[in-house]
């Protein structure tokens, strides 16, 4: 404990100097108060005795002065005062003074005051101290908040929807939302949406949301079913949350054309299927616990398939909707929820919201509030994406292969690796796989193996005899070659493959009239030539060469 | 390559689903996943979204599976084709034969 003392006179000062360190205090001392302001800084004094008369400066002047620069930290100032006037001492507590001294000094009473201001700047000290802590810890909390918001919104923010399909509102209890609401565009063009409401709210609600999203993302570009979508986000939430954290969820799936439409609801209150004429049509309660509680060998991927027209749509909410409470404690409910749809059929999200808000009137959000509506309509075409360009580049491969490659290998799917691994292929694999196929079996089929396609007609078993025969003729297969040459021709934008076998060949031009729908052969014959812009056999049919155009603008035009 | 079959809950809707290549190695599984099929189940759906490649032998094998079953079944429906698959059913024409989804 450090005492200054500011006293004019210097008896005073030595008396009380000797007292105070008899009772092992430091003190310091000052003549004035001209004197003890100069020295404040560099004493850094925890207590202050002030003579009040003195001259330069008195002591009503400089106590107010060393209070303020003492900043938050409580500084008692004992007035050292022989004056006993009640004006001069209610001054003294007036100017910031906390305690007297009388004159002349009573070593016990200076000593019993000392401890008892030492006390209250001893606890000062540590109040400024846990302030200062706390502030720090409330900045450290603010930005990592800051950064978590950051991630959070750049996570979900690859949300993919069209507007005329899918509406949301979303309006969390705090900050973070434990609600998650996810789209995504399938590769089929159609619409994923994900609902989902964690337990509780706020960022322990939140933090769930990123292996969610991560996994919904994933599932769907892959173009999965809702109910495997459930699994896979179900298995990576019962590793990764706590046991008594969950996730209620409702995944939607509309295909592209709008009339077919799955859900897998799992813990979540019933969608409602309505119709823009009359209403409520269907409630379709969660079949399903949440996700994150059940094992893989216990989930269950089931899900509604419903056929949907344009007028309907679907409801999906979370438990904050009904659960929303006004000031005499009760809920909104289902009840009213439906009411409102049966009052109007073509209610917006908006007009819903309003309504929520207008029951709850002043009192407080509880819950994080979150509903989407799903229009069951057409989705407008996906635009493929075309970033790989032709590279200008012209190549060529061949490949040879004979009964024992026939036998092991799958020729057609390596060949078709080896074309895609060019630049701006890949958005063809489709259509060349089609052409590699049916170029090579019917090499294989009637190249090397002699089968006829005409068993293959009227029956289905006559279907199956078929690819039996082929098996059996391929198991004793021991000669004979199919070359396979790819070429690409950059100035054409054309892919050009050339089949040469080693058999005798076949009546291509008998097959490539036969309509493809009635006869099971041929078929194949007559999808190369619609796939390829210049088709042409050679040596009796066991050589044919195909030219498949790489059309930039739209890969699959060439389809049409 | 697989193929899966499922029957919903309510037992109304079988769907096959083939991963991958639809091709003439599943001749014999496609054949034998439908083969059972009894009165109670009247919508069939072949959902495609994993299919990445066909062929004409799954031209044909659709086409025997309408034939089989025929009238016994309420719907028969192609469901969730790639653009590039889907293609390929519009050029053989199938969206006259069947509901392409």
């Amino acid at each position: 404990m450090q005492i200054l003392v500011v006293d004019d006179q210097e008896l005073n000062r030595t008396m009380l100097q000797f007292m105070l360190e008899s009772e092992g205090f430091k003190v310091s001392l000052a003549a004035d108060g001209e004197a003890a302001i100069e020295s404040f800084k560099e004493i850094e004094p925890d207590i202050i005795l002030l003579d009040v008369v003195m001259p330069k400066m008195d002591g009503y002047t400089v106590a107010p002065i060393l209070k303020k620069m003492a900043g938050d930290k409580h500084l008692p100032i004992i007035f050292i005062t022989a004056l006993d006037d009640q004006k001069s001492m209610l001054k003294c507590l007036e100017v910031g003074g906390d305690d007297f001294l009388a004159k002349p000094f009573d070593k016990v009473i200076l000593s019993a005051k000392i401890k008892a201001h030492s006390r209250s700047r001893e606890q000062s000290a540590r109040i400024s101290k846990q302030n200062a802590a706390l502030i720090y810890h409330q900045n450290q909390t603010e930005r990592e908040h800051q950064i978590v918001e950051h991630i959070f919104s750049n996570a979900l923010k690859s949300n993919n929807y069209e507007e005329h399909i899918v509406r949301h509102h979303l309006s969390p209890a705090s900050m973070f939302n434990g609600d998650l609401f996810l789209t995504n565009r399938s590769p089929m063009g159609g619409a994923y949406i994900l609902l989902g409401d964690f337990t509780g709210h706020g960022l322990a609600a939140a933090v769930g949301a990123l292996p969610t999203a991560q996994t919904f993302f994933t599932m769907t570009a892959k173009g999965l079913s809702v109910g495997d979508i459930a699994q896979e986000i179900n298995l990576q939430l019962l590793h990764l949350l706590p046991d008594d954290m969950f996730c209620a969820a409702c995944i939607v799936e509309l295909s592209s054309t709008g009339k077919t439409l799955s859900l897998w609801s799992g813990g979540m209150p019933d969608s409602l299927l309505l119709s823009s004429k009359s209403g409520l049509k269907k409630r379709i309660p969660s079949q399903h616990m949440a996700l994150g509680i059940l094992e893989a060998n216990e989930f269950d991927n089931d899900a509604y398939h419903l056929e949907v027209t344009p007028e309907e749509s679907i409801i999906l909410y979370t438990d904050g909707v009904i659960e929303a409470s006004n000031e005499s404690g009760d809920m909104f409910g289902q009840e009213r929820l439906e009411a409102c749809y049966q009052a109007n059929p073509t209610a917006a999200i908006e007009d819903i919201i309003r309504s929520l808000k207008r029951f709850s009137g002043t009192a407080e959000q509880e819950d994080d509030v979150s509903i989407a509506q799903i229009h069951c309509l057409a989705a407008t075409e996906v635009e493929q994406s075309n970033d790989d360009e032709l590279a200008n580049l012209p190549w060529q491969f061949q490949v040879e292969i004979g009964p024992e490659e026939i036998k092991s290998t799958d020729p057609v799917s390596h060949t078709l690796d080896m074309v895609s691994a060019f630049k701006g292929v890949q958005q063809h694999r489709s259509a060349l796989f089609l052409l590699l196929a049916e170029l090579y079996n019917n090499a294989l089929d009637h190249g090397l193996l002699n089968l006829d396609s005409s068993t293959k007609n009227d029956t289905e078993d006559g279907f199956f005899q078929y690819y039996c025969n082929r098996q059996e003729a391929l198991d004793n297969l021991n000669e004979g070659l199919i070359r396979i040459e790819a070429k690409f021709l950059p100035h054409e934008h054309i892919l050009q493959f050339t089949v040469q076998d080693s058999g005798q060949g076949f009546d291509y031009q008998a097959m490539a009239n036969l309509d493809n729908l009635n006869n099971q052969h041929g078929r194949g014959v007559s999808l190369i030539n619609e796939i390829c812009h210049h088709i042409e056999y050679s040596n009796g049919g066991s050589t044919v060469v195909v030219q498949y155009k790489i059309d930039q603008q739209q890969p699959t035009a060439n389809l049409l | 390559m697989s193929l899966t079959t499922n029957l919903s809950a309510d037992g109304k809707n079988f769907t096959i689903q083939i991963k991958g290549k639809f091709d003439f190695n599943l001749v014999q599984e496609f054949r034998n996943a439908y083969a059972d099929i009894g009165e109670q189940t009247p919508k069939i759906v072949i959902d495609l979204r994993e299919t990445e490649y066909m062929d004409s032998s799954a031209l044909g094998m659709l086409l025997n599976m309408q034939k089989n079953l025929g009238t016994r079944v309420e719907s028969i429906r192609i469901a969730n084709c790639r653009p590039q698959i889907k293609k390929i059913l519009q050029i053989s024409r199938f969206d006259k034969k069947f509901d392409i989804d």
